[in-house]
């Protein structure tokens, strides 16, 4: 009475077997297409004072309010449904087939790059358990301590790093960043490793060095032709767009006459000051101010709004905003990893004595890299080498640690520009730049720049016990309490 | 004796007119009131296959042999006392009187495969409800005015208009997260249910619509009767369907007569919109306590209601314009209009013995309260039975139905809902000022900060959608008799429609990317076969009299839909799938199969002592193999006590009953069992992802087993006083074990929802039935009808790694609706403020804000307690009917009231605007605390309050009148000119008055989606008083 009953219920319009190429390339999509407006601009970007709004429900960084919304749970909650159940997925096809060896040590690499941003964000996160439910009926994970997380993803990357192997087959062009070169992908490894060991040096600076000094053995990306980055395509469909540029595109500057931005989001007054300040050739490369309905790069006009503002200001058009034909165009690569942050973290590491080599003209490397990678949002923005030798001559490395560090880390803060996650780790790591937080009225963080984003509040409902150990061990579930690496 | 002739008669049919007989003819009236007796059916004692029926005119003719030398008629009509008429010889004509039937015990009612069955031999529950009640006070969707009628019934109409759906739930919800919806049936067999493109959810934005179920298109005019089979008992024999009840519908058959029968239905009603707001109107838009001052800040403080002390002086508005200062207390009643429904249907019917018909069309117009949105309904039934043969007869239903909706209403979330501005823009502006909501280059006006709070005329004027449903209900029945006690009954039945809906966000729509719009489609088509065969057999065993019955059912069911979905309109205002920037086509398919054998047995000892035993096997296409099997059996007898015993004599009629049955069920989704992967549309490299299914990541589990739902049942049946009062009592348990539900999990298993087999829910409860004929004069009559339902519901337990069955979250995850061990079904869980144990709340002293709590049970989503209060009266030609009815215990969690709070329309946030607000309480360490808001900052305060979702948590209890009809049937002397039999005219009038209520600013009856999600308000569509007039004619 059963006859054919298999057979009927197999959906017609879905395959039973996965292709675990094509797996990957919708995990590196899903990795880097994650909530870029709430997260990248809203609540990173504002914290770090990149952008501002005078909006209240956008204002997570600009005003520390959350009065309605998902903003700050966006990040987590796209996470674990898509890039890391997928790359977890891939892993599970390829990682018992020796032929298959590259393609699961690069899914290994991608799985920590995908980790090591939710645990940046958040602090402890579901990691050994995550991305189980099919595998192993796993509903409720448990919540991993960061400093266990941060170790796991060493030792992932260090693993995945040796076992590449250049004779074996790779993803070719399903793989969007290197189109598979296992070399390449190395060193992304090793880069990855010295950001993840660096971002240790508050909380625990031996083991920190012991992994910067490893990554920096193994190879990291200090040339343009090793830039890990994204191509995009303007026309088709979404997924193929440049996840950021679709995001701010579609809503603050959707409207694209620098007046009507939907969530009342400008450049921060903080940003622009500083780019204008250091007479910063990149200013023209990424900003415009909106005359007569057409974007005007000219420097001298270009202005950031301030932080923390309740109300539309009356010139609200004047403010400088984000370049849509260079920056923000549609196919506009995306950097995942650039030789400028890696010139940056050596010029670091050497200045702290933990390798060798001139610190200073990593620190000029760092800078230079940065402007030169302009040219990846198309000839408006290339900077000339003559303008980069210029700022170069004006920007030399100083002397004392403290002013090294400013330096540093202050450049990292454009040039890292518009990897705003990044960008907001790093300073929470470092503190550098110097920004004075904005103290409205009703801010959830006592006028206090966030050091995190908010679990969701599902999350309490659907995975309690382990939330609330999690919440017990790291503090309360807030904007203020900081993360494991980032000690007081 | 004349019962077992009465039997035959009815069976036989036949009409003989042979030569050589003696024409006999006659007419039968009603004792009552003198009128003709119209198919009451005439034969000659002995000899029953010798009779007819009476004409429209309640006369007949028959021929009687001449063979037959003393005649004696008897005369039977159901509802009536049978009489037996000696003729005297020669005589030829006749004139019979039938007088009411007062012992009425044979009642017959329609149970389950559509079986007639005497009420007394039945062991479990059944209420029957005929046609005739929802033709008057209509509504539009039938399964609505279910409300109040039966005990143990929770009938829950929505807010979201004519043409959407509807909400029943019989004997609590008994699945943790299926569908806990009834299975609708027609003539026996099964049809479909479903709502096209899914349910609205409590976040929705854009097209979040109710597109209407399967029952909403049943017209009311073609109905019988309804009966509502409760017990797992009655619906043991329709599968894990009937698990949830059966609603058995039994539509009107054509009638033998001379000539054809028409009759004429008409209603007419408006619908008044009803304002259960109750804002404060003593403080109006603005913030910190003061009015804007520019149009960019009246736009900005759009929804906030925190400005200066009205004083009618001028202000600049959100438009630019200057306006006074003063309150805008009738936003609701300006920006909706009057509706209005009108419905038309005509129905022939006629035939002979031998082929029988009726034929009806309809037609139901609804122009919504809401501007520019209507609902059109044209539904064309044919009923044809006929006797082929001695041994074949056959019977054969025809629906088809077309619907068109234009602009449903949407419900949920801010975005393209045009309920929300209604209610939330600052109480000194006027909604009308918003119109036509749009500038001069076809883009949406703002009128406050944020672009998803949609400007509600640019909604009504500018968003569009429309969708058609064709639908065809198809059954064909064939019966023939082997020997006199011995049937074959093959059945088939199809219920098919094609669905095709087109929503247009407009070119302007501030909230899409570039204002240019969203686009979406879906192409459906919904199949549900059934075939049946049955063998019947019965015979006499001694005083035993049996009856037995083996069949086989196999139900094959397919959903087919295309979804087109694309965003941004290339060139404006041109609204096509091939206009857009970015466009995806889904398709999903869903086939799914159940094949059953079943057999019963009935035995009834000397009508005193009944028992029924019936068994099931069902197989499951969407479970493995291994496990998609279940076999489940069902018990019952009755035992008529007051023909068994000597009763008091004040007892009329007494009978006991008791059952036991099981009903099993399997997913009830294909394709649940392994992971699959689907491609994703790209321009560059080929993409895979883990197949998502209805727009979630469901987590495939191939371990599935399926579910039992065990009902024990005991009840009792009286008639007292001369049958002046009637008691139908009943208690039942209903176990429901391995329960599947689809629970959403944590997120982070990679995975939001998973199907589990889940533990153990009871519901068990008591239904009471009181009718009462107060009244009855020659003049005067009052009868009343009491019914109350309580139903215990608790999970008893969940399974393993399940803590919580999250069954839906509230905007801003501000509450939840829950399932956890040990409470009751469907609990509202969120926050609440911190106290000590003096009960002071404890406040941050870094935010100055109430501490908020762990997640905690804040109220109970479904009523436990249901009931419904009739009483008709008539005198002479007049006839009246009231209905109240109401339900109590449940709560409902208001994301309005949130809003209102936050806005500061609340009547509550008038507290602290003069001189700002104290608040007293201690610290977290027990000092106490104190701190005054000043005026500048009491928006935040009361914003921040939106995270204590218990303040938002109301009593959901009411009691409405629901509905009253006063008719008038005109006498049959004042239409004789017209060849009109008879006519009534009737007002009606629904949901008139909420008697009792505790919500505050809105409707307890507010849900806006059949779902599970059930104790949300969301700005839904206001509830709307119903006046009319109804007209039957009969020719």
């Amino acid at each position: 009475c059963d006859n054919g009953f298999e057979e009927l219920n197999i959906n017609p319009d879905t395959s039973p077997i996965i292709v675990p190429s094509y797996m990957f390339s919708k995990a590196q999509y899903d990795a880097l297409n994650n909530s870029c407006a709430s997260t990248y601009e809203f609540a990173a970007g504002g914290s770090i004072q990149h952008f501002s709004t005078y909006k209240d429900v956008p204002g997570i960084g600009d005003k520390y309010f959350f009065s309605q919304g998902t903003y700050p749970y966006d990040f987590f909650n796209n996470a674990y449904p898509l890039s890391v159940n997928e790359v977890q997925t891939v892993i599970n096809a390829v990682k018992n087939d020796p032929a298959q060896v590259n393609l699961y040590a690069i899914a290994r690499i991608w799985r920590a790059y995908t980790f090591h941003r939710i645990t940046d964000l958040y602090g402890d996160i579901p990691y050994s358990d995550a991305g189980q439910g099919y595998t192993s009926s796993k509903f409720t994970p448990k919540y991993d301590t960061q400093q266990s997380v941060y170790l796991d993803m060493l030792k992932e990357l260090e693993q995945a790093a040796t076992s590449l192997d250049a004779t074996k087959s790779s993803y070719a062009s399903a793989d969007i960043v290197y189109g598979g070169d296992v070399t390449k992908w190395k060193k992304f490894a090793y880069s990855l490793m010295l950001r993840l060991s660096m971002r240790m040096t508050k909380v625990d600076a031996a083991t920190a060095k012991t992994w910067a000094q490893k990554a920096i053995a193994g190879g990291i990306i200090l040339d343009d032709k090793d830039l890990a980055k994204v191509q995009y395509i303007a026309n088709g469909q979404d997924i193929n767009k440049n996840p950021v540029s679709l995001a701010l595109r579609g809503n603050n500057y959707a409207v694209a006459d620098g007046n009507n931005n939907t969530e009342g989001g400008k450049f921060s007054n903080t940003f622009i000051s500083f780019l204008k300040a250091n007479k910063d050739p990149r200013l023209s490369s990424i900003a415009v101010v909106w005359v007569d309905k057409k974007q005007d790069t000219t420097a001298t006009i270009q202005k950031g709004m301030q932080n923390g503002l309740l109300q539309k200001p009356a010139d609200f058009i004047t403010y400088s905003e984000p370049n849509i034909n260079t920056v923000l165009k549609l196919d506009a690569p995306m950097v995942v990893i650039s030789n400028a942050e890696m010139n940056f973290l050596m010029a670091e590491a050497i200045v702290r004595g933990w390798a060798s080599g001139d610190a200073a003209s990593y620190y000029q490397g760092g800078i230079s890299a940065s402007m030169r990678n302009m040219a990846i949002y198309g000839d408006a923005a290339a900077i000339s080498t003559a303008k980069i030798n210029a700022y170069l001559a004006t920007h030399t490395f100083p002397a004392s640690f403290d002013a090294q560090m400013e330096q540093i880390h202050s450049q990292m803060w454009v040039s890292l520009f518009p990897d705003e996650v990044e960008v907001y780790s790093n300073w929470r790591r470092t503190g550098y730049p110097k920004l004075t937080p904005v103290n409205i009225t009703g801010n959830l963080t006592n006028g206090t720049i966030p050091r995190r984003l908010i679990y969701p509040i599902v999350e309490e409902n659907l995975n309690g016990p382990n939330l609330k150990e999690a919440i017990s061990r790291q503090g309360a579930n807030t904007l203020t309490t900081r993360i494991w690496w980032d000690k007081n | 004796t004349e019962l077992a002739e009465l039997r035959l008669a009815h069976k036989s049919n036949i009409t003989f007119n042979m030569l050589g007989t003696l024409p006999v003819s006659g007419i039968i009236t009603s004792a009552k009131d003198g009128s003709p007796i119209i198919g009451a059916s005439v034969f000659v004692k002995g000899n029953p296959k010798i009779g007819t029926s009476t004409d429209a005119s309640g006369k007949f003719k028959l021929g009687i042999p001449d063979n037959i030398t003393s005649i004696t008629l008897v005369v039977s009509m159901v509802g009536y006392e049978p009489q037996t008429v000696v003729l005297s010889a020669s005589q030829t004509t006749v004139s019979v009187t039938l007088k009411e039937s007062v012992q009425n015990i044979q009642e017959v009612v329609v149970t389950a495969l559509g079986v007639k069955k005497d009420k007394k031999a039945l062991a479990y529950s059944v209420t029957e409800v005929s046609g005739s009640e929802f033709t008057q006070a209509r509504e539009t969707n039938l399964a609505n005015a279910l409300s109040g009628k039966i005990a143990g019934v929770n009938a829950t109409s929505l807010a979201t208009g004519a043409g959407g759906s509807s909400r029943v739930v019989i004997r609590g919800n008994g699945s943790l997260s299926g569908d806990n919806q009834p299975l609708y049936v027609i003539n026996g067999m099964p049809i479909d249910n479903s709502t096209p493109g899914g349910s609205p959810t409590t976040g929705g934005s854009g097209h979040n619509v109710d597109r209407g179920d399967g029952i909403g298109g049943i017209n009311p005019d073609d109905i019988e009767s309804i009966s509502v089979l409760k017990g797992g008992t009655a619906a043991a024999l329709y599968g894990s369907r009937a698990a949830n009840g059966v609603i058995l519908i039994t539509t009107k058959k054509g009638t033998v007569r001379k000539g054809i029968g028409v009759e004429y239905n008409a209603t007419a009603t408006i619908d008044d919109v009803v304002d259960f707001t109750d804002w404060q109107y003593m403080y109006g838009q603005g913030d910190g306590g003061v009015k804007p001052t520019s149009q960019a800040q009246a736009v900005s403080w759009g929804r906030r209601s925190w400005g200066a002390k009205m004083d009618g002086q001028p202000y600049i508005a959100f438009d630019g314009k200057e306006h006074p200062y003063s309150p805008q207390q009738n936003n609701i009643k300006n920006f909706y209009r009057t509706g209005s429904t009108l419905s038309n249907t005509i129905s022939f019917s006629g035939g002979t013995e031998a082929l029988n018909f009726r034929a009806s069309v309809a037609d139901i117009n609804n122009k919504s309260v809401l501007p520019n949105s209507t609902f059109n309904r044209k539904v064309a039934n044919l009923s044809i039975n006929a006797k082929l043969s001695e041994r074949i007869s056959m019977e054969a239903l025809a629906q088809y139905n077309l619907e068109k909706a234009h602009n449903r209403p949407s419900a949920g979330d801010a975005p393209g809902n045009p309920n929300w501005a209604n209610y939330m823009i600052a109480n000194t502006v006027d909604i009308r000022w918003m119109d036509p909501g749009y500038d001069a280059t076809g883009r949406e006006v703002q009128w406050n900060e944020t672009p998803y709070a949609s400007n509600s005329y640019f909604v009504v004027n500018k968003f569009r959608n429309d969708d058609t449903k064709n639908r065809f209900i198809g059954q064909f029945g064939l019966k023939y008799d082997i020997l006199k006690n011995l049937f074959v009954k093959g059945n088939i039945s199809r219920d098919f429609y094609s669905y095709d809906f087109t929503g247009i966000i407009p070119t302007g729509t501030v909230y899409t990317t570039n204002a240019a719009g969203e686009y979406q489609g879906i192409k459906s088509t919904v199949t549900e076969n059934n075939s049946m065969l049955t063998v019947n057999y019965n015979t006499d065993l001694g005083p035993v009299h049996m009856n037995a019955m083996l069949g086989g059912n196999q139900r094959s069911f397919e959903r087919s839909e295309i979804y087109t979905n694309g965003t941004q309109f290339i060139i404006p205002n041109f609204y096509s799938f091939t206009n857009l920037t970015t466009a995806t086509t889904r398709p999903v398919t869903q086939r799914l199969a159940t094949n059953s054998v079943f057999g019963s047995l009935d035995l009834d000892y000397k009508g005193v002592l009944f028992l029924n035993a019936s068994a099931r096997q069902d197989w499951f296409s969407t479970l493995g193999i291994k496990n998609n099997t279940i076999l489940y059996p069902a018990v019952g007898t009755s035992f008529v006590l007051s023909q068994a015993t000597e009763m008091p004599s004040f007892v009329n009629y007494a009978k006991l009953r008791a059952s036991w049955a099981q009903v099993g069920g399997g997913v009830p989704d294909p394709y649940t069992l392994n992971q699959s992967y689907s491609m994703v549309t790209s321009s560059g490299q080929p993409l895979q992802q883990i197949t998502m299914t209805n727009g979630e990541y469901l987590l495939n589990n191939p371990s599935l087993k399926p579910f039992t739902s065990t009902t024990w049942e005991a009840g009792l049946d009286t008639k007292l006083f001369n049958n002046r009062l009637g008691v139908d009592l009943t208690y039942y348990l209903r176990r429901t074990t391995n329960d599947i539900v689809k629970t959403a999990i944590s997120g982070t298993s990679g995975y939001q929802n998973t199907y589990v087999n889940v533990g153990q829910v009871d519901n068990s409860g008591i239904e009471l039935l009181l009718t009462g004929s107060l009244v009855k004069t020659k003049n005067f009559s009052w009868n009343t009808s009491f019914n109350l339902a309580y139903n215990k519901n608790r999970v008893v337990q969940l399974t393993e790694g399940v803590n919580t069955i999250q069954l839906a979250t509230s905007v801003g995850s501000w509450a939840f609706v829950n399932t956890d061990a040990g409470r009751p079904y469907g609990i509202i869980k969120g926050y609440t403020m911190v106290t000590d144990s003096k009960g002071n709340i404890v406040y941050d002293t870094s935010t100055g804000y109430p501490v908020k709590g762990p997640i905690k049970e804040i109220g109970q989503g479904v009523a436990p307690l249901t009931t419904g209060f009739s009483n008709s009266f008539t005198y002479k030609n007049w006839n009246l009917d009231i209905l109240l009815d109401g339900k109590f215990g449940n709560d409902v969690f208001s994301v309005m009231n949130v809003y209102a709070t936050r806005f500061g329309l609340q009547q509550k946030t008038l507290a602290g605007r003069d001189n700002g607000l104290v608040l007293n309480g201690v610290t977290a360490n027990g000092d106490s605390y104190t701190r005054t808001v000043p005026v500048s900052q009491l928006r935040l305060y009361y914003d921040n309050l939106k995270n204590y979702s218990d303040l938002f948590v109301y009593d959901g209890s009411f009691i409405k009148l629901r509905q009253i009809v006063l008719g008038y049937k005109i006498p049959a002397k004042y239409l004789g000119f017209a060849k009109i039999q008879s006519a009534s005219i009737s007002f009606v009038a629904r949901n008139l008055f909420v008697l009792y209520k505790k919500t505050e600013n809105f409707d307890p009856e507010s849900s806006y989606t059949n779902s599970n999600a059930q104790g949300f308000e969301a700005f839904g569509l206001p509830r709307a008083r119903s006046y009319g007039i109804n007209l039957t004619v009969k020719f």
